[in-house]
């Protein structure tokens, strides 16, 4: 009875700590003066108490003379140091660690943060060290960090050691080509302290990589058909307390040139222009080696001899032309399998590749991105200014009028604002003197479609996907594009709307029909229609989530939890449909897709499933000794690089 | 009896709320989270953004308003009174956190430490939580929604599709190393030191040191992967499914055999079979080491021997007198497996592509699905309780000598 006590208490007490902890008071208590750390908030309703703090953060502010990560790294700010680190790194080697089976490893060496068939590639850029270690140890040498003799780390003249801390995350793929980066800095002389972390940390929304809360940190990028990169690259997009952590410039990169070039990049319709400014951006990337692009990622898919029609694709996913595929013995039903079970069958919430693969066919698919690039599916060819589906005018902007700033964000023009005119120029608005900005209108347009349970498609589809995607309450991560709609008009008699962006919003895909479509007549089992739900309600709706109609070549009839999801021909669908059945089987682990694939259980394996790691071998293998499986390698459009952070806090 | 069993009740209430305060807890202080790797697309996220994801997920709530909130479904709103209004002005989370920030006031650098920029007062809750979107309380039946796994879905609703395939499994090998485990270490015990029990030690060891993931590839490699590679030259061999529920379309075993049709008792006789070897295999080796100890020292006891020495037959003395007494510390033990009739066997249905509990759990907490992990947790731990409560009951029945007062 006495322990029972005593546990009581202690459990009591642990729980009123937590509780304390956990839920501060919403004004700040005045603050004690204090060095330093000094807590600084400002109280509007006591008068009194501002006072307070305000004296006593006069003595603390003497002592805050920069923000974090606002001083220069003292050995990575250092140019000569960080081409030494390229130049001592094997790619090579570092590839033929984790991809012992691709014979080409080169393909997959990177020297840009573009792949090289994309059509934003325009190197080789030469400045960017490859291995080199003579070099990369001249330039040591050059930098003050010098190998004493008998020493195997170098030491500059204050004798302090070149070691520099690595972080990642547990991951094996990483941990061994880590440890092959480890050996060749090593054989520099430069010592490389490895900190694997979770991912969870690595990746957390305030941790690790988002507080930059590291020296060199390796993670991968996933390439998009547009190759995107303003918040990468751009001096504005630099993570710091002071912009509340806000960007994905985490190696705090600010290179004038470069920064112009990558806003210029993203802020201009005209292909041409924007190659010669990501050209811009890939020179000054390679001269100032602020990140070390090591190689892209081999994918490995695999299906049996008996299928055909499989088209690999970096950029787009493998079942976008899923009705093209077809069993040589005459089978009606593909089987497909994958290690992920989808989370919704909406894609607004949801950004799971094993999603796409399935969502693509069984809902259908308004544009494609094959080989980094666009191509039209439902709509009905890409809104260019080309195809007169888009115009670009000058209009001139007043103070009070909405604006898409320098910053990439719809504000009321007043003085002070930044935007880009019409000739691609920053300006700062004065207050009075009116702006030249380019405005953007486009109209989209869809090819006539059916849903799968017979009803015609109608402009109304479209308009619900505007409001819906459009709903702070739906659930969607970002609202970019909607907020910088102007004006929208729906057409009456056809499935086309034109919309009017704010002056100053040129997004380089504006042809691309921004919003999804959705059965506007759908009447919900509750009796609701569709239309009328409230978004916030939307991911709730089975018919929503589970279920969708659709307008592409295959409708979800069966989704069992944890098993499998079965979808039948769309026999409202226009086009040619080869196989009338398709299941995704979902199978958790990697070697067991392998083995259903080998045992003729499943039918493809896609690269989210097969991954690249032994797994690989075993199809391979397979593929060698009884050709009953098929596979194909290639280059992913996700690359792994090395950050290197220039500023220290 | 019943003084005690009220002790108990309360003791359970006591700590199944701090296992579930605890794990809760510890969820919130775990790096990660729902909102891990969103940055992690070339993409541009506001503070504004991330403010209103975290409220989807109630991470704008301070954690014991939250736990409570999944408890008990409280607090939602402002508390009324005779149609006043009270409390309403109390901040119960942050909506709009503000991280430590540098800025310049007066020409100077100052910093400002994290704080919240707009709180969230008891009146906000029915507008930033409507209740469709929030859940009545664990403890009212309410196991609220999913966050990631299936995002907006029922939580209940989805562990009620993964229990069958879970109960299906655990129950059989459940079952199956009782029938096998219990004679076998009974039988061990009896021929001590025999070729008998040194073989069947040496299997038990084996079954309870080998790794169920290690077994589980092993039955594959073994029963499905080889014999597929020799279909060509031995196509009589029969090759086992290697993973799921059922099939999906029909299949072949053997050459000599008909080709099984999805979704009859053959096909789920054949897809439970390796799973279920490999459980059987690792309980029963721990059952029938159990039972053999235990064995081994209820034949040491004087009432044994007094038995042998009335003139009994060994069979009389080993099951009336020996084995009914090996059986007591047995049978409280035994309701142990109870919880894992709900919790499933993580690591074997994930090898095996079985749709159970387990898989689902490994999956909310890979991706950080709070509401069905902590569902998941706290229905374990219920049921654990419970059957602790149940084992120790069950003593006083098998065990007329022990009496709670």
């Amino acid at each position: 009875m006495k322990n029972l006590k005593l546990l009581s208490l202690v459990a009591i007490l642990a729980i009123a700590s937590m509780v304390l902890a956990a839920c501060p008071a919403p004004a700040a208590e005045p603050a004690a003066p204090q060095v330093v750390t000094q807590i600084v908030e400002v109280v509007k309703e006591v008068e009194k108490t501002v006072e307070v703090v305000v004296e006593s953060t006069v003595e603390v502010v003497k002592e805050v003379t920069t923000e974090d990560y606002s001083t220069p790294h003292p050995v990575l700010s250092d140019l000569k140091v960080r081409q030494a680190l390229a130049y001592c790194l094997d790619r090579s080697a570092l590839i033929a660690s984790v991809y012992p089976y691709v014979e080409d490893g080169a393909v997959l060496e990177m020297d840009s943060f573009l792949p090289k068939t994309h059509w934003a590639y325009k190197g080789p850029y030469a400045d960017m060290p490859m291995y080199d270690p003579e070099k990369g140890n001249a330039l040591l040498d050059e930098a003050g960090w010098t190998l004493a003799e008998g020493a195997t780390v170098r030491q500059n003249a204050d004798g302090e050691v070149l070691a520099v801390k690595f972080t990642t995350t547990t991951a094996q793929f990483r941990q061994t080509w880590s440890a092959v980066a480890q050996q060749n800095l090593a054989a520099c002389g430069i010592q490389m302290l490895t900190n694997y972390t979770p991912a969870s940390w690595w990746f957390g929304d305030t941790t690790g990589l988002t507080r930059r809360d590291f020296e060199l940190g390796a993670f991968a990028w996933v390439g998009q058909a547009d190759p995107s990169g303003r918040t990468l690259y751009a001096c504005d997009q630099v993570p710091v307390p002071s912009n509340n952590w806000e960007g994905q410039n985490y190696m705090g990169w600010c290179n004038e040139a470069a920064s112009a070039a990558i806003v210029k990049a993203n802020n201009t319709l005209i292909r041409d222009e924007r190659i010669a400014a990501y050209d811009t951006v890939q020179k000054e990337f390679a001269k100032d080696v602020v990140s070390i692009p090591v190689f892209q990622r081999a994918e490995a898919e695999a299906w049996s001899a008996n299928l055909e029609g499989v088209r690999s694709d970096a950029t787009e996913y493998a079942t976008a032309n899923l009705q093209e595929w077809k069993l040589l013995d005459g089978g009606d039903t593909i089987v497909i399998g994958m290690t992920q079970e989808p989370d919704s069958m909406w894609s607004l919430v949801s950004s799971m590749a094993a999603q796409r693969l399935v969502v693509i066919p069984a809902k259908g698919h308004i544009a494609s991105q094959y080989s980094y690039d666009f191509q039209p599916v439902l709509q009905d060819g890409l809104s260019t200014i080309e195809s007169g589906l888009a115009t670009n005018d000058t209009v001139e902007v007043k103070a009070g009028d909405t604006v898409y700033s320098v910053n990439g964000e719809p504000v009321a023009l007043e003085a002070g604002v930044k935007v880009f005119d019409v000739d691609g120029n920053e300006v700062e608005f004065t207050g009075s003197e009116a702006i030249k900005m380019p405005q953007l209108k486009v109209t989209y347009k869809m090819q006539d479609y059916t849903w799968s349970d017979g009803t015609a498609g109608s402009v109304a589809d479209m308009e619900l996907g505007f409001n819906i995607d459009c709903d702070k309450e739906s659930g969607a991560v970002e609202f970019i594009t909607c907020d910088a709609i102007a004006d929208k008009a729906f057409a009456t008699d056809a499935k086309e709307v034109t919309v009017t962006y704010v002056p100053g919003y040129q997004a380089p895909t504006y042809y691309l029909y921004p919003f999804s479509l959705y059965p506007s007549h759908q009447v919900l089992a509750d009796g609701r229609n569709l239309a009328e739900v409230p978004a916030s309600e939307w991911a709730t709706l089975p018919e929503i989530a589970e279920t969708p109609l659709s307008f592409g070549p295959y409708v979800i009839t069966e989704w069992v939890k944890g098993q499998s999801i079965t979808m039948a021909k769309n026999e409202f669908y226009a086009g040619d449909v080869a196989t009338p059945n398709v299941i995704f089987v979902f199978v958790a682990d990697t070697n067991q897709a392998v083995a259903q694939l080998l045992n003729g259980d499943v039918d493809y394996l896609d690269d989210s499933t097969l991954g690249a790691g032994a797994e690989v071998q075993t199809v391979i293998d397979a593929a060698k000794s009884t050709g009953n499986v098929k596979y194909e390698i290639s280059a992913s459009s996700t690359w792994e690089h090395i950050d290197i952070n220039l500023f220290t806090k | 009896m019943t003084n005690y069993l009220i002790r108990r009740i309360i003791q359970m209430i006591f700590v199944i709320f701090l296992a579930a305060l605890f794990t809760y807890y510890l969820f919130t202080v775990s790096p990660g989270g729902p909102l891990a790797g969103i940055q992690q697309q070339q993409r541009r996220i506001t503070r504004e953004d991330m403010a209103r994801l975290r409220a989807q997920y109630e991470m704008d709530f301070y954690w014991p308003y939250r736990f409570s909130r999944w408890l008990i479904g409280l607090p939602n709103g402002p508390i009324t009174i005779g149609g006043k209004e009270i409390f309403s002005n109390v901040a119960v989370g942050c909506y709009l956190a503000r991280d430590e920030q540098t800025v310049e006031q007066n020409g100077q650098l100052v910093k400002i430490p994290k704080g919240c920029d707009q709180y969230v007062y008891l009146a906000d809750i029915p507008e930033l939580h409507p209740a469709i979107k929030s859940s009545k309380g664990i403890l009212r039946g309410d196991f609220g929604l999913s966050t990631v796994v299936r995002p907006g879905r029922p939580v209940f609703g989805e562990m009620m599709t993964r229990l069958p395939a879970t109960l299906e499994l655990m129950l059989l090998s459940t079952f199956l190393s009782f029938l096998f485990g219990i004679p076998i270490g009974i039988y061990s015990a009896i021929k001590q030191y025999s070729r008998f029990d040194y073989t069947f030690t040496t299997v038990s060891f084996i079954g309870s040191a080998m790794p169920t993931f290690f077994f589980g590839l092993m039955l594959i490699l073994v029963f499905s992967v080889l014999p597929n590679l020799l279909q060509d030259s031995l196509p009589w061999l029969p090759k086992l499914p290697p993973g799921s529920r059922v099939a999906v379309r029909p299949y072949e075993v053997a050459s000599w055999l008909p080709r099984v049709t999805p979704g009859t008792g053959l096909d789920r006789f054949l897809h439970i079979l390796m799973p279920l070897g490999v459980l059987t295999f690792f309980s029963m080796a721990t059952w029938s080491r159990f039972v053999r100890s235990s064995m081994l020292e209820v034949m040491r006891q004087d009432y044994v021997r007094t038995a042998r020495a009335k003139g009994l037959v060994e069979k009389t003395v080993v099951i009336k007198h020996a084995l009914r007494n090996a059986l007591i510390p047995f049978v409280t033990i035994a309701v142990l497996t109870i919880p894992g009739f709900f919790s499933g066997a993580i690591i074997t249905e994930t090898v095996f592509a079985w749709p159970g509990m387990g898989r689902l759990y490994f999956d909310a907490l890979n991706r950080s699905d709070w509401p069905i992990a902590l569902a998941f947790i706290f229905v374990t731990a219920l049921l654990t309780v419970v059957a602790t409560l149940l084992g120790d009951i069950l003593y006083t029945v098998v065990d007329p000598r022990i009496k709670y007062t």
